[in-house]
């Protein structure tokens, strides 16, 4: 096969539709003219065309409509009753993945937070009605010093004139850190308050004025 | 009432509007699911699944092209996927079944019968888009700008699948005839071999 007979079958089953543009018309109407092969190409190309048209169309028939009709009616009147797809249904599943994984994270930071600073959460109102009688109790409850801590190295041990007893919590609260930084943070009732007990502590002599510093048992 | 009317008003839930439509398209969408399926069950089946479709999501319908080429391509879309399925897990058709729904009348010429037979067997080789391309083009009659639109693709690229369509479809014929003629030719021989 020439290489222009092969360029120009390669646009013979459009022909005779005269869908082609007018320069492909004109050169394969002059290449039909004096090319035996392609002329036959074209005629048995042309013969299948009308193979396929002549098949023709199939007609089931009327009765084959009415049940046709009826099936798709009672379809169609199923789906007007039911509620048209919503936007958000066209979702792809897996893309609810991404919100899951933001949930999972918020949760985990939120607990990470309140382990690190639990202070930071006031605490609730109702919470502080629970807690003050749990506070009185504690105030009247009678102090018991605290045992011995067993010398082990590198822990931190305070100690106090009295030898390794360790002092109350407040008292601890109370010895340690710089007198003017801690006033700083406080509001004035606060300062009045922490006077007040500081004094107390002075004339029961629980507050010792020879505050050793901490050091490494 | 024109389509763009009545499609409006099917886009307001009007079901006798959308069944008007319906009965203007039916022949064409069943005769087009037929050519790709070859099956007239199942081309009832998917033409009535088309409408469906469409009947869903005709909202989504911007009157932009034509309500009949947006018919088209559900139709073929879902004959796509049937195709696929039945590709996927073997429903081989047999070529028997291949006789036109509605022709009861046993005095129809054997040689037509026999000819249109070898027909829908070469058109079942085709891949499917060839052959939308030969149905939309050769029974629906679409001009290449509107297959592009119903498959996809360019005017240019519709007018090489359908002239390549057409080339492989006379090859496949050209094949069944040879094989006829083979087997006339040795008939003793095909009668050992299928016999084996």
């Amino acid at each position: 096969m020439k290489w222009r007979c092969a360029l120009i079958q390669r646009w013979l089953p459009a022909y005779p539709d005269g869908d082609l543009p007018s320069f492909w018309r004109g050169r394969i109407r002059s290449h039909l003219e004096r090319c035996p092969v392609c002329r036959e190409e074209s005629a048995g190309l042309a013969e299948t065309i009308r193979a396929v048209q002549a098949a023709g169309e199939p007609d089931p028939g009327e009765a084959f409509w009415e049940d046709f009709n009826r099936d798709l009616h009672l379809e169609l009147a199923r789906s007007a009753q039911a509620p048209a797809p919503s936007r958000f249904s066209k979702i792809p599943y897996y893309l609810l993945g991404a919100p899951a994984v933001a949930l999972l994270v918020f949760w985990v930071a939120s607990i990470y937070l309140h382990q690190e600073r639990p202070g930071l959460a006031p605490p609730s109102p109702m919470a502080q009605q629970e807690k003050a009688p749990e506070k009185e109790k504690m105030a009247a409850r009678p102090r018991v010093p605290a045992p011995a801590p067993e010398e082990t190295a590198g822990s931190v041990v305070l100690a106090t004139h009295n030898g390794y007893e360790m002092p109350p919590d407040d008292d601890v609260d109370l010895l340690l850190g710089d007198l003017d930084t801690t006033l700083a943070g406080m509001t004035e009732k606060e300062k009045e308050a922490f006077l007040k007990r500081l004094r107390q502590h002075d004339k029961d002599g629980s507050c010792s004025k020879e505050y050793s510093a901490p050091f490494w048992a | 009432m024109t389509d763009p009317q009545l499609v409006a008003r099917a886009q307001e839930g009007d079901l006798p509007a959308f069944e008007e439509l319906v009965k203007k398209y039916q022949r064409e969408i069943y005769s087009l699911a037929y050519r790709l399926v070859l099956d007239a069950e199942e081309a009832k089946d998917l033409a009535q699944q088309a409408f469906l479709q469409a009947f869903v999501h005709i909202r989504s319908f911007r009157q932009q092209a034509q309500f009949r080429t947006w018919l088209f391509r559900i139709a073929i879309n879902q004959c796509y996927s049937y195709l696929k399925n039945r590709k996927k897990f073997g429903d081989p058709v047999d070529c028997e079944d291949f006789v036109l729904v509605g022709e009861e009348s046993p005095e129809e010429d054997l040689v037509a019968q026999d000819r249109r037979q070898r027909l829908y067997a070469a058109l079942q080789r085709l891949p499917a888009k060839q052959l939308a391309v030969i149905t939309l083009k050769l029974e629906q009659g679409l001009s290449y700008e509107e297959i592009s639109r119903v498959l996809g693709g360019t005017t240019g690229a519709a007018r090489v699948n359908y002239c390549q369509a057409i080339k492989t479809l006379r090859k496949y014929l050209q094949d069944e005839d040879d094989h006829e003629v083979a087997v006339r030719s040795y008939p003793k021989m095909v009668t050992r071999i299928s016999r084996r």
